[in-house]
């Protein structure tokens, strides 16, 4: 390979990088700081395989899959309204990072690791401490419903902002899945925003995770290609809400 | 004569009732349980810190032997007035302990000392947690 064609080479690869970070797996520090990692790429399917549609989610209902590890659950939601765009959050360690917005039509569809980033409460098939409350239902960890609560120690978070935290014990905002909104209205998941709780999650869950998925190899497999997507009132036996 | 036969039949029939109301008072039990908890942890950390293996045994055997009176509908009895609706995470708190207990136990059989005292700290987060929940702290 001549000069030429080398350069040609590494600034065709730049530029594909550059226009999908996804492609690349690890840390992406981007100028504005926004704190990004990148995972495999996988669609969001319903349980009989079919890629879910953004436009055919129940409103206000929420919805789980596992990402991006087999033993990781996240939340989907489609909220009643537009999200906020272009939102700074900081991290518990003071990293500044930017949410840009829900996905969709109408920019409702958000998805967020459903592991609480106070002491990492999480649904399980045998119950659910944390989701979406409705605007329709009360909740006691903060004056508005229409938000993201962990019945555990009454967290609060802002489901439209970027899961920022609204009230409670929790020091930093859930981490938010980064989704793709494909032109025929399938959904696919990319990354991870923020300072992720992964590693204490898996440490403080051994048994449980053991339980539920099997051993390490299996719960720490990534997800890719496709990751189910059910209602958490079918992942999960019983749902408490506060 | 009478007096003294009246008075000492008050007492009895006094002593009586006040047994049989702390017998009946659930609280109480569940106090008590908790001190057996308390115990029951020092235990399994003495037997971490001197590498004994029976004595974490020991400890977790003590401890499961609590965790029917925060498993039951009973732990509402025990709970502020305030947090009483939050007896469902008691609850969950009760079986996470028994779930960390049971790998303490398969971790000592394993000879994996280092996994089994991971397992006793997240014994003590579950009381930490339930703990800061219920005090409002």
């Amino acid at each position: 390979m001549d000069r030429r064609n080398f350069l040609k080479v590494v600034a065709a690869g730049a530029t594909v990088v550059a226009v999908s970070p996804s492609l690349i797996r690890g840390n992406l520090y981007a100028a504005d700081g926004a704190l990004f990692k990148a995972y495999e790429k996988a669609q969001l399917v319903d349980a009989a395989g079919k890629p879910i549609k953004a436009s055919s989610l129940a409103k206000e209902v929420t919805y789980i899959f596992n990402y991006p590890y087999a033993s990781t659950p996240c939340m989907l939601i489609n909220l009643p309204k537009p999200t906020a765009t272009d939102v700074q959050l900081t991290s518990e360690n003071g990293e500044k990072y930017v949410w840009k917005s829900g996905v969709g039509k109408e920019r409702t569809v958000v998805a967020y690791v459903a592991i609480c980033t106070h002491q990492l409460t999480h649904p399980t098939p045998n119950d659910s401490f944390i989701g979406y409350v409705p605007t329709n239902k009360k909740t006691m960890a903060y004056d508005k419903s229409g938000v993201i609560v962990c019945s555990s120690h009454l967290s609060a978070f802002d489901a439209g902002s970027g899961a920022k935290v609204l009230g409670g014990a929790a020091t930093q905002p859930l981490n938010a899945v980064v989704l793709e909104h494909a032109a025929d209205d399938t959904l696919w998941a990319v990354g991870i925003l923020g300072q992720d709780k992964f590693h204490d999650y898996f440490q403080a869950f051994r048994p449980e995770i053991k339980e539920f998925y099997g051993k390490p190899a299996e719960s720490k497999k990534l997800v890719s290609i496709s990751a189910k997507t059910v209602k958490l009132s079918e992942f999960s036996k019983e749902i408490i809400q506060y | 004569m009478k007096k003294a036969l009246a008075s000492l039949a008050l007492g009895v029939f006094l002593a009586g009732s006040l047994n049989a109301a702390e017998k009946a008072d659930p609280r109480l039990e569940l106090m008590k349980e908790m001190r057996t908890m308390m115990d029951a942890m020092e235990q399994i950390q003495r037997g971490g810190l001197y590498s004994s293996g029976d004595e974490m045994k020991q400890g977790v055997k003590k401890l499961q032997g609590t965790l029917k009176s925060l498993e039951s509908e009973d732990v509402k009895a025990i709970l502020p007035k305030d947090q009483v609706y939050a007896y469902k995470f008691a609850q969950k708190t009760a079986h996470m302990l028994r779930l960390y207990s049971d790998d303490l136990i398969a971790s000592v059989e394993a000879g994996r000392m280092d996994n089994a005292l991971d397992d006793y700290t997240q014994l003590l987060k579950q009381c930490m947690s339930c703990h800061i929940r219920i005090r409002n702290w």
